[in-house]
């Protein structure tokens, strides 16, 4: 009903208030609002229908670093990013009398109409999410189209795309606020595009090379400095320089959204320059303590998006248009043949150490019980210079940059050690968590580059952050220290190591000693990759389960294996099973069968053998 | 100031407007002329009639069995009294639980209408002080602290807006002082009439427009006399959740309170504290023109902590261990735990579930965590309380995984790896400071483990001089230094718990303890109890290992979960045992003991083996005492039973039966762990020390040639029946030098 009377994209406010004053007529009584606190009244069912059941969805603009302050305020945005904070909750003027007719403020920041004696208002409240672009972030996942090409012409054509972009801008603007959504659609997705290439543009002159060489997929070197590792693109460890927004959202149970966590938010952008003028009498010393955490957060510099619909992202979401088709043994099975057989070439014709690759990359967190992870496997190639870490290592960051969705690659020097921040830290001061390299979203990959590490001491920061990644590879869990007390928070992260020998900072589930032939030399078409990484994607979140026969096949396979060989611990056993259960899903089956485990200890045998 | 921090006035976050109709009507209609708190039904008459009946009739039902004629007074009316007497307390504490007791109504409007009722509840009080001590001028504040029920401070919500709640949280800031003004006394600028003082209402002063003096009436000519006018101390104070109420993947929630009068510096960041107070909304402005629209709470989550509140009393509770936050019901939990019978075998099930087996060890372990009770003699002796626990045991016996368990479990747990731990780093160390170039003395791990569990994994790889420090440690329960200046003792009351690899990397069961894991044998005595975890090449270990393992990765149901405490439970309930509960040997326990050590001892003395061996030594006792009063900790009992010392004795068995068993003689032996030795071991040796004297004194001469070593052996061999190495022979031929019998030099013998 009201979906043709308004124009959802440009003009959300107008529907919520409009569903409002109707619900409100209709409930009618003495206190006709009551009912709606902590309820939705209608409104948000109206935008969910048009985004997800009308495609609406690709009509809502992006927000991001770029086309801030591009976008009119009051209008419908999309932004995607990882909730590094959350700052509580506030209080506001939910619903309130204007003369006769109830009005309400959810979902803007102020009411146009002037507010009446309190005795008429409800007061209502929402939720506080400080929202970052994802750390490790890789290029792929923010657009469909083949990237990489696009950008490089849109670098040189820059004057011109950006001159384009701005009459779309302003198109855009004026479309918005008066007609239907048809222009609309096709001038923001042709401004999409631009936005994004405009970004590039606009972050190569200030940012440094690191970051401008991992944005572009230009041949990346790698150990040209330890550049602190926060490469593509969003910098957000430093505080100041990043692009974030203050995410509001309504009617919800806290738990729902978790630190962390990767959502996309559907909401009004709302910008008022009157709210971002600064506060001239913050030098009275009761506003030390008093201040509210939003303004260190001045709308000017972080956006504000009132959240209508919002839903959490997985890997899925990141692929342009997941296939419908069902992931069938017989699909899977030849994806996998393929990503090995590309596996294998980068890794220089090492087939074992591909085939530990691809568990590895599957990997994920299944169980946590007490101090025991169950699922995880860490890889540490072994036997790595800094020659062929130049090569290999480079190798496998452009092929982790363009399969998965975060990556990271980190340096591990005893400078980085000693310099680089990894845990989270709660400013009390501030009121705000202070991010560390560490803070990361589920299903992050982390590329340690241990080479680099050179005998030299440790100050005490070194050694603490030491012990951090030393928890981090044992109990996936990552310490957050709030000055009085510290907390760990659980992480999914998979973990690679480059070393010279066994690793022992970071001792990890399996260790392969890398045996290159050649040196790679392969490039992937982009139906492969995509194919990739679906495959990936789908296999890890494929369901497990087993049989109780199997489990008896099992015991007896560990019992007649520690007989073969007493050195056999729980650990390993326990690893062995991982593996196993990664195998049998990585060919798409649900459950998990002997040929895998014999592939496993065959696996094993191979391993074993180069470790002697 | 006075524009901004305006408070939402009652009547704004009042939400019950619509009782007022119904209930004002009819309820109290019956008095002459009720006057009612504003939008609500509460009569002010009922309510001040309440009030009183409570500080005047009050009495602690706790008081009711003493029958003390003076004491024939209410709880609070003693305490008016005290406070009169004293005059120096300028508020009364209630007990929100005595005004529940008391009158459950009178309870319900104090939570839900806390501004007015506070009011009268000061009103009373300062008339009941004006009728016992007329001339008492000081104003007296009621504070009510111990509200029922205490919110979590993430559920804060709108409608707690203006009611009196309680939560619990911990200080992370604290503003400096800030005088509030209170009465404010205007000059005239232009016939220097001084204003009556001006009460704030509402954080705003109303300044007069006109000079009040007849003959002046200058307008605009008031200005503020600063030294004249009445200011009260105000603090503000950041309250965080504590970590237990944070949800997973959550971060903690803040509240601002204010602090009035005497509860300013009442706490430190840091302290953990329960507050009551009365949560109220403030609005902010957001810009600087935005006053006219003057529309949304930008922030509220402003909690007031007015003069009605009361922090917890003095809060002794500020030294943030997690003990003194224990609920009262959640102690009863416990108590209710603590009488199940099978307790002691579900909380060896509790302990490290996932670590399959070893159910003796996890006993040891789990009386390590309880403890003994230390005791310190008049006369300045003191006995240790605390249970040592060394594990050996073969590679892969997730040794490893128990000491993080246990370091998780203990109240002050450090874990660190002999490998890489020096000894200052153990105990203490003295730096300069860079900048000062003071001296500081830092503690080590041993240090801060004080009353906690010291995890030491890898022990035989920890260096000698490392490893001697901690022979005071684990005795004398202290660290001394003696450095650069500083002489301290420090206290290092704490249990270790050490892990080791044998030798040999698996262990020989053919060697003793001592010659498998190379640690000196004082250090060894230290320990109370010794496991040995073999790894047994064992079909049915394996299997059940193997059967562990699958059901850790299948989550199978068969695996049985039943009757295990989780970790936070099992942690209260071991530092509930450890705070509040000190047993005592009974005297039956203490025959027991008594009984016990002597048979021990008597075992030496078993027909067949001589005098030498000693199953049992003083140190022994102690253990025994020791594991008792933890066996009796565990079950809450004040009393060590006999049970709970035949239950000791059977751990120190189990223990010593792997560790100090005479593989020879399948005895007991504590020489082993004394000297490395075992008395059969020491009896052989005695034997060929005697059987070389003999034939040296036989065949060689005094003064005469040497013979070579290979021919005494075979001498030796043909006499006795005892198989006899070389390095034997020449064990033996060092004792007879020592007695100065012969004179070796090299391979050959000569007699002297």
């Amino acid at each position: 009903m009201v979906g043709p009377q308004y124009d959802l994209v440009g003009n959300p406010l107008g529907a919520v208030r409009s569903t409002f004053e109707r619900a409100a007529a209709e409930s009618g009584g003495h206190e006709p609002v009551a009912a709606f606190r902590g309820k939705d009244w209608g409104a948000t069912e109206v935008f969910r229908s048009f985004l997800f059941e009308q495609g609406g969805l690709d009509k809502v603009p992006v927000l991001d670093e770029s086309n801030l302050g591009l976008i009119k305020p009051n209008t419908l945005v999309r932004f995607r990013g990882m909730v590094q904070d959350m700052l509580g909750n506030e209080f506001y003027v939910g619903a309130f009398k204007d003369g006769s007719t109830w009005r309400t403020n959810k979902f803007s920041d102020s009411s146009p109409f002037s507010m009446p004696h309190p005795c008429d208002s409800h007061l209502w409240e929402r939720h506080l999410f400080h929202c970052v672009p994802v750390p490790g972030q890789n290029s792929w996942t923010r657009e469909s189209s083949p990237g990489p090409d696009l950008r490089r012409i849109a670098s040189c054509f820059t004057s011109e795309q950006r001159e384009k972009r701005k009459r779309g801008a302003d198109n855009d603007a004026m479309d918005v606020s008066e007609s239907g959504s048809g222009e609309t659609s096709s001038s923001s997705k042709k401004t999409l595009a631009d936005w994004e290439s405009d970004l590039n543009c606009l972050t190569f002159p200030q940012k440094d090379d690191g970051v401008r060489i991992s944005n572009s997929s230009v041949e990346m070197s790698m150990n040209e400095e330890h550049h602190v590792p926060e490469m593509n693109g969003g910098d957000h460890h430093i505080p100041g320089s990043s692009f974030s927004c203050l995410v509001k959202v309504y009617d919800m149970p806290e738990s729902q959204v978790k630190l962390n966590d990767v959502s996309e938010f559907i909401g009004v952008y709302t910008f008022d320059p009157e709210l971002a003028a600064p506060n001239d009498n913050s030098d009275d010393i009761m506003f030390d303590l008093m201040e509210d955490i939003t303004a260190q957060l001045p709308p000017s510099k972080v956006p504000r998006l009132h959240c209508l619909v919002w839903r959490n992202l997985s890997a899925h979401d990141f692929l342009p248009r997941p296939p419908a088709v069902e992931p069938s043994p017989i699909l899977l099975r030849g994806i996998r043949q393929s990503l090995l057989s590309h596996f294998t070439l980068v890794l220089g014709k090492d087939e074992l150490a591909a085939q530990c690759l691809l568990l590895h990359l599957l990997s994920r967190l299944r169980n946590k019980v007490d101090v025991v992870t169950v699922g995880r496997l860490s890889l540490n190639f072994t036997g790595f210079n800094r020659e062929s870490v130049s090569i290999f290592g480079n190798q496998l960051n452009n092929l982790f940059q363009r399969l998965l969705p975060y990556s990271q690659v980190i340096p591990l020097s005893i400078k980085y050690l000693n310099t680089a921040t990894l845990q989270p830290r709660k400013d009390n001061q501030s009121g705000r968590l202070v991010t560390g390299v560490l803070q990361l979203p589920q299903g992050t990959h982390l590329t340690f580059d241990e080479t680099l590490l050179q005998s030299g001491s440790l100050t005490s920061k070194g050694v603490k952050n030491t012990m951090l990644l030393k928890n981090l590879m044992e109990s996936q869990k990552v310490e957050y220290d709030f000055e009085f007390y510290k907390l760990e928070m659980a992480t999914d992260v998979q973990l690679l190591i480059l070393s010279e020998g066994k690793s022992n900072i970071l001792p990890s589930d399996l260790i392969v000693p890398f045996r290159p032939s050649s040196v790679p030399a392969v490039n992937a078409s982009s139906e492969e990759l995509e194919s990739w990484r679906w495959y990936l994607a789908t296999v890890r979140s494929l369901p497990q389960s087993t049989e109780t026969d199997t489990y008896q096949m099992i015991q007896d396979e560990m019992v007649n294996a520690m007989r073969d060989d007493r050195s056999l611990g729980c650990s390993e056993l326990s690893r062995w099973l991982t593996m196993a259960q990664i195998m049998a899903a990585s060919f798409g089956e649900k459950s998990l069968s002997m040929e895998h485990w014999q592939m496993v200890k065959e696996l094993e045998r191979l391993r074993k053998e180069r470790l002697q | 100031m006075s524009t901004d921090d305006v408070p939402l006035s009652s009547e704004a976050g009042d939400e019950d407007t619509p009782e007022t109709d119904g209930g004002g009507g009819g309820g109290a209609g019956a008095d002459a002329t009720p006057v009612f708190v504003w939008g609500t039904n509460i009569s002010v008459q009922d309510v001040n009639a309440a009030i009183l009946r409570f500080l005047r009739h009050f009495r602690d039902p706790r008081d009711a069995g003493r029958v003390d004629p003076v004491m024939d007074e209410g709880k609070y009316m003693r305490a008016i009294h005290r406070i009169l007497e004293l005059e120096g307390g300028e508020s009364l504490d209630v007990n929100a639980h005595d005004v529940f007791d008391h009158d459950p109504d009178l309870y319900g409007k104090m939570v839900r209408y806390p501004l007015e009722v506070l009011a009268i509840f000061d009103i009373v009080l300062m008339d009941l002080v004006a009728r016992i001590e007329p001339l008492f001028e000081k104003h007296i504040q009621t504070r009510i602290y111990n509200l029922k029920s205490s919110v979590c401070l993430r559920n804060l919500n709108p409608s707690d807006i203006e009611k009196m709640v309680s939560i619990k949280g911990m200080i992370i800031r604290c503003s400096s002082v800030i005088p509030e003004l209170k009465e404010a006394v205007f000059r005239c600028l232009v016939c220097g009439f001084y204003s009556e003082p001006v009460m704030v209402d509402r954080g705003r002063v109303t300044e007069p427009h006109i000079c009040q003096k007849e003959q002046c009436k200058a307008t605009n000519s008031m200005t503020l006399v600063h030294n004249r006018c009445r200011f009260a101390d105000k603090q503000i104070i950041k309250l965080q959740e504590t970590p237990d109420e944070i949800p997973e993947g959550g971060t903690p929630h803040t509240v601002s309170v204010l602090m009035h009068d005497k509860l300013v510096d009442a706490g430190k960041p840091g302290d953990r504290v329960e507050i009551t107070g009365i949560y109220r909304a403030m609005s902010i402005r957001v810009g600087p023109t935005q006053r006219t629209v003057k529309s949304i709470f930008k922030k509220t989550d402003k909690s007031r902590l007015h003069v009605e509140d009361s922090m917890e009393t003095d809060n002794p509770n500020a030294n943030k261990t997690t003990e003194d936050d224990f609920l009262r019901d959640k102690v009863e939990k416990l108590k209710e735990l603590s009488k199940l019978p099978d307790i002691y075998d579900r909380l060896t099930r509790s302990l490290a579930p996932n670590i399959w087996e070893l159910d003796d060890v996890k006993r040891g372990l789990l009386c390590q965590l309880f403890g003994g009770n230390a005791l310190r003699l008049p006369s300045g002796a003191s006995f240790r309380g605390d249970i040592n626990i060394l594990l050996v045991g073969d590679p892969g016996t997730s040794k490893s995984q128990l000491l993080q368990y246990m370091h998780k479990l203990s109240p002050r747990g450090i874990y660190t790896s002999g490998r890489g731990s020096s000894a200052v780093g153990l105990t203490a160390y003295v730096t300069k400071d860079p900048e000062t170039g003071e001296t500081v003395l830092e503690s080590g791990a041993l240090v801060l483990s004080d009353k906690g569990v010291c995890c030491i994994d890898e022990f035989d790889k920890m260096s000698d001089n490392a490893r001697s420090m901690l022979h005071e440690v684990m005795e004398q329960q202290t660290v001394s230094i003696a450095k650069a200046g500083i002489i301290a003792s420090l206290n290092a009351r704490t249990s270790v718990l050490a892990c080791a690899n044998p030798t040999e990397s698996r262990y020989n069961p053919r060697l003793s303890v001592i010659d498998n894991i190379h640690l000196p044998p004082t250090l060894l005595s230290r320990f109370d109890l010794i496991y040995l975890i073999l790894d047994k090449a064992d079909e049915q270990t394996d299997r059940r290992l193997a059967k562990h393992i699958v059901s850790l990765h299948f989550e199978n149901p068969n695996i049985e979960e039943l009757e295990v405490l989780d970790l936070p439970t099992l942690v209260a309930y071991i530092s509930y045992a450890r705070k509040h509960i000190q047993p005592q040997l009974s005297d039956e326990a203490a025959e027991e003991l008594t009984r016990g050590y002597v048979e021990m001892r008597k075992r030496g003395n078993s027909p067949g083996s001589r005098k030498k061996v000693i199953t049992a030594t003083a140190r022994q006792i102690e253990s025994l005492i020791r594991l008792s009063e933890a066996l009796a900790r565990m079950r809450f009992s004040e009393v060590v039973e006999v049970r709970d010392v035949v239950e000791a004795f059977r751990l120190l068995e189990v223990a010593m039966q792997q560790s100090a068993t005479d593989h020879a003689t399948g005895t007991i032996d504590m020489d082993l762990i004394m000297t490395g030795i075992s008395a059969s071991e020491r009896q052989r040796r005695d034997n060929l020390v005697a059987a070389t004297r003999n034939i040296v004194m036989e065949k060689m001469q005094l003064g005469g040639p040497s013979v070579r070593m290979i021919e005494l052996l075979d001498e030796i061999r043909k006499q006795s029946s005892m198989e006899v190495h070389l390095h034997d022979l020449r064990g033996a031929l060092g004792t007879l030098m020592t007695e100065g019998a012969v004179v070796i030099h090299g391979d050959s013998v000569k007699r002297v």
